[in-house]
């Protein structure tokens, strides 16, 4: 590291791991709000946290689950954060420069996210059948013969070791790629884009292959007889989806609010912001589609029992929903070149967006714990109120450093970026 | 440089590789006609095992044409500019790859004369196809995509046969490019409709070359065979189709580039983007393999375990330690750039890429078959002469097209590698925007080619662009 940027202390570590470098960005760059901007999300969800654990003590089981889904729904939209800045590292994409730092915002979320993540420990019971001790004794009434073969795997220990190493490997990965950017704003190092792009390369299947297990232990495990083998995918496609719309909703919201980057991020950068919220969509609805139409067509019981449970009992109406409000309307919506250029339009399509991608977690998630249909208002509480703290995290840390990689070798191209 | 190579007599070396190719083609021709007279038991295949080389060759040359459509389609979306170099040659490789795979599923038929009863004709018996069955979306899937494929490579002609008939000298060969370049005159308007029809075409050639995997690999999935039955096919065998396509274009450029003189139009920079994304694919492959093996013991279901135990160790194990040697090792000599960048290693390794993809089809249609619920039906496929020749033949016939499509056709699209030459930038003689200026002459004058990138923090960004 760099002399000009020094380390944060231990515990601003989790949300920062730099000093603030704002002093040298470009009056352009610079954010230009108070305290506010990052103060309020925080905590108005520190207040519906204590609200929901309020809730929790009433009703463990509920809390536990609305908690994952809210988790799940940070951790996988910074993991798509991960791998979209990943990606345009890798091909050298010069049109999102200016976009790059707001995704680099989103990525320093781990430490964060694995410290948010401890309460759920505490409702493994609830959460995770397998952890049950009786499943694994023969001349239990309750003995699972499948289970216990997969008691290798589905494990405490194992499962809790299998976590720290998968957050140790993001957070290294977004470490390098975070501060590597930071530090060169203050410090042109001719060399900094090579490094970006040579940890972007070991990067890629290092983050590939542990956010697919990632989504085995966290979510499928869940409901551990089932299995399926593209749910790596799956999980990585609402996420990367969540993440572009992050992005663009984050540049529409400074741009709206005092002005900042006013002709830095243009038309043209929401354009392709659009092009991939569209094509993510579409992604999305090709491996949805793709993993329910094969067990639906092989109608193997062990593996159509997952989406018999989300096709009646009150969820069929969320398995409708998620076609139409995940695909149909954003396919629909984003479809034409206008409404990627329109600043409402989009903002209302991200906000939509991230939306339905907490909604498709929740569809994969809950029916395991609610055997019928709808929301608890813990649901909402605890997606909100975990949200609100990532969002703070999220601005205090764009309000420490530049707001664009102002020192980056293809800043020029990306200013002038036009779609043609 | 790219017109005169339609021009001049073709080289000897041309030549002798059309007669070796044409003498494949005429060798598969006979021996179809061989299995529709004799019927399709002169294939190895047998009770378990009913699907044979065909569909392992189908499968295989669906996926060599779907490098094609990425380079064409994809990267067009993407504006990578470096796929302009290659294209044309790459889009021309996905339709006679299509042409090759299009003879399996006609011919492994047992009745090839009623097959036009797949396509749902209005008929005297009131009968209609199955649209529930996978093998009919094949035909719906490939016949779409060969005839969106065609008209996306001729949209793209249409400007370089104009080129070619503006050089041409001899009178019928006007004749014949005048009519094919369809009055091209190069007008404003023209490129403005052009450029329009081939955005249209490219974003929906995409979803196209997806789908069309997908459905290949749905003839699978959806049947409820261990080894067969995953939800992860479909991406998984569109990344296979792209990791053999581009193994079958760095093949053929490495060839092309050599006998015809192209070193300067496809650089060593595109042949190693190539490599990377055969990398990038290889390693999605090879995590797709890992996670069918870890499935299928997390599944806890037995005849899933054992299929794969099968694969690694049963009487197929040579066949699946191919597959898993060549896809997934092999590719990984990629991460060295010194590797990624020499001729010689590049052409090997592609080589061996396409073998270990037409081992995974093999690996995945057999090993599944042979070995699957009731032990009393297990058996082992070995293949005969004609399953041999006729994959021998399909090269043959691949070979021949390609070689016809060099000589008479220009294989770099002219049009569009002169729209992205450095004098094409509007801002290339003013030097206006700090990267892709220079002084309007060639390299080595004193002008750097390429102005290193100037610290961009001194530009002070635009303000009159606009708000979103």
């Amino acid at each position: 590291m760099a002399d000009s940027v020094k380390q944060n202390t231990l515990l601003s570590w989790l949300v920062d791991p730099l000093q603030s470098t704002r002093e040298t960005a470009e009056r352009a760059y610079r954010f230009t709000g108070d305290r506010r901007s990052w103060l309020v999300p925080f905590l108005l969800g520190a207040a519906l946290l204590v609200i929901s654990a309020l809730g929790g003590w009433q009703r463990p089981d509920d809390f536990f689950f609305a908690y994952l889904v809210g988790w799940t729904f940070l951790l996988t939209t910074a993991l798509g954060g991960l791998l979209f800045l990943i990606f345009h590292h890798l091909t050298r994409a010069s049109w999102s420069i200016v976009v790059h730092r707001i995704n680099e915002g989103l990525i320093w979320a781990f430490p964060l996210l694995l410290l948010l993540g401890v309460p759920l420990l505490f409702g493994m019971h609830d959460l995770y059948h397998w952890t049950h001790a009786d499943l694994y004794d023969p001349s239990s009434s309750h003995y699972d013969e499948i289970l216990a073969g997969k008691r290798a795997y589905l494990n405490i220990p194992f499962w809790g070791a299998r976590l720290v190493l998968y957050f140790a490997a993001w957070t290294i990965v977004s470490y390098r790629l975070y501060t590597l950017s930071v530090r060169q704003d203050v410090d042109p190092d001719p060399d900094i884009p090579a490094k970006l792009r040579s940890t972007s390369a070991w990067g890629l299947p290092l983050t590939g292959v542990t956010l697919a297990f990632a989504s085995y232990d966290i979510l499928m495990s869940t409901d551990p007889h089932w299995f399926s083998t593209i749910f790596g995918v799956y999980f990585f496609s609402g996420g990367i989806l969540s993440a572009v719309s992050v992005i663009a909703l984050v540049a529409l919201l400074l741009q709206k609010t005092g002005g900042l980057l006013r002709g830095v991020i243009t038309k043209e950068h929401y354009q392709d912001l659009g092009k991939y919220m569209f094509g993510f969509t579409v992604f999305w609805a090709y491996i949805a589609f793709s993993q329910y139409m094969l067990y639906w067509y092989g109608g193997i019981p062990e593996e159509t029992v997952w989406f018999q449970h989300r096709l009646q009992n009150g969820w069929q109406w969320h398995s409708a929903a998620l076609v139409l409000f995940h695909f149909v309307v954003p396919f629909l919506v984003l479809l034409p070149r206008a409404p990627k250029r329109t600043s409402v339009v989009l903002s209302v399509m991200a906000v939509w967006l991230i939306g339905m991608h907490w909604f498709d977690l929740h569809w994969v998630t809950i029916p395991v714990l609610r055997e019928s249909g709808g929301f608890h208002w813990l649901d909402f509480t605890c997606w909100l109120g975990l949200t609100g703290i990532f969002a703070g995290a999220l601005m205090y840390r764009l309000r420490r450093h530049s707001l664009i990689p102002q020192n980056h070798p293809y800043l020029g191209e990306s200013l002038h970026f036009e779609n043609t | 440089m790219v017109s005169r190579h339609t021009e001049k007599k073709a080289p000897l070396a041309w030549y002798i590789a059309f007669a070796a190719s044409l003498s494949g083609a005429l060798l598969l021709l006979a021996l179809l006609a061989y299995v529709v007279w004799n019927g399709i038991g002169v294939w190895g295949n047998n009770q378990p095992v009913g699907w044979g080389w065909p569909i392992v060759n189908f499968v295989f040359w669906v996926g060599i044409g779907h490098a094609g459509t990425l380079i064409s389609a994809i990267l067009f979306l993407f504006r990578q500019h470096w796929r302009t170099a290659i294209n044309r040659a790459a889009e021309a490789m996905t339709l006679f790859a299509v042409v090759c795979a299009l003879i399996w599923p006609t011919f492994h038929v047992g009745r090839v004369w009623v097959i036009y009863w797949t396509l749902p004709i209005p008929n005297q018996m009131e009968m209609w196809p199955q649209f529930k069955s996978p093998l009919l979306w094949d035909v719906f899937a490939v016949s779409s995509y060969f005839i969106v494929s065609l008209v996306f490579w001729y949209v793209g002609l249409v400007p370089d046969l104009a080129t070619l008939r503006d050089r041409a000298e001899n009178f019928w060969r006007k004749r014949i490019l005048g009519f094919f370049s369809l009055g091209w005159t190069g007008a404003n308007r023209h490129w403005r409709n052009y450029e329009k029809a081939y955005l249209l075409l490219a974003g929906l050639a995409t979803p196209l070359v997806l789908s069309v995997h997908s459905v290949v690999s749905f003839d699978f999935a959806v049947s409820v065979l261990p080894g067969w039955h995953t939800t992860i096919f479909p991406p998984y065998f569109v990344a296979g189709a792209i990791f053999s396509g581009f193994a079958m274009v760095v093949t053929l450029m490495v060839i092309t580039r050599e006998v015809y003189g192209l070193k300067n139009v496809i650089t060593i920079d595109h042949l190693e983007k190539m490599n990377i994304i055969i990398l990038v694919t290889g390693t999605i492959v090879g995590f797709a393999y890992i996670t069918e093996f870890f499935m299928a013991w997390y599944s806890g279901v037995e005849y899933e375990q054992y299929a794969f135990i099968n694969r690694a160790f049963g009487p197929y194990a040579w066949a699946y330690w191919i597959m898993m040697t060549c896809n997934l090792i092999t590719p990984q000599l990629f991460w060295s750039k010194k590797l990624r960048r020499s001729i010689p290693v590049m052409f090997v390794l592609s080589i061996f890429v396409n073998i270990g993809m037409w081992f995974e089809r093999f690996v995945i249609t057999i090993t599944s078959l042979h070995r699957d619920f009731l032990p009393s039906s297990w058996g082992y496929f070995e293949p005969t002469w004609v399953d041999i020749g006729t994959l021998v033949g399909s090269f043959g016939l691949f070979f021949t097209l390609f070689l016809l499509f060099l000589r008479f056709v220009p294989m770099v699209a002219m049009a569009e590698v002169k729209g992205i030459m450095p004098q094409a930038d509007p801002h290339h003689y003013d030097g206006g925007d700090g990267r892709a200026a220079g002084n309007g002459h060639a390299e080595g004058d004193g002008e750097p080619y390429i102005r290193p990138a100037k610290v961009a923090s001194l530009e002070q960004p635009d303000t009159d662009e606009g708000e979103a």
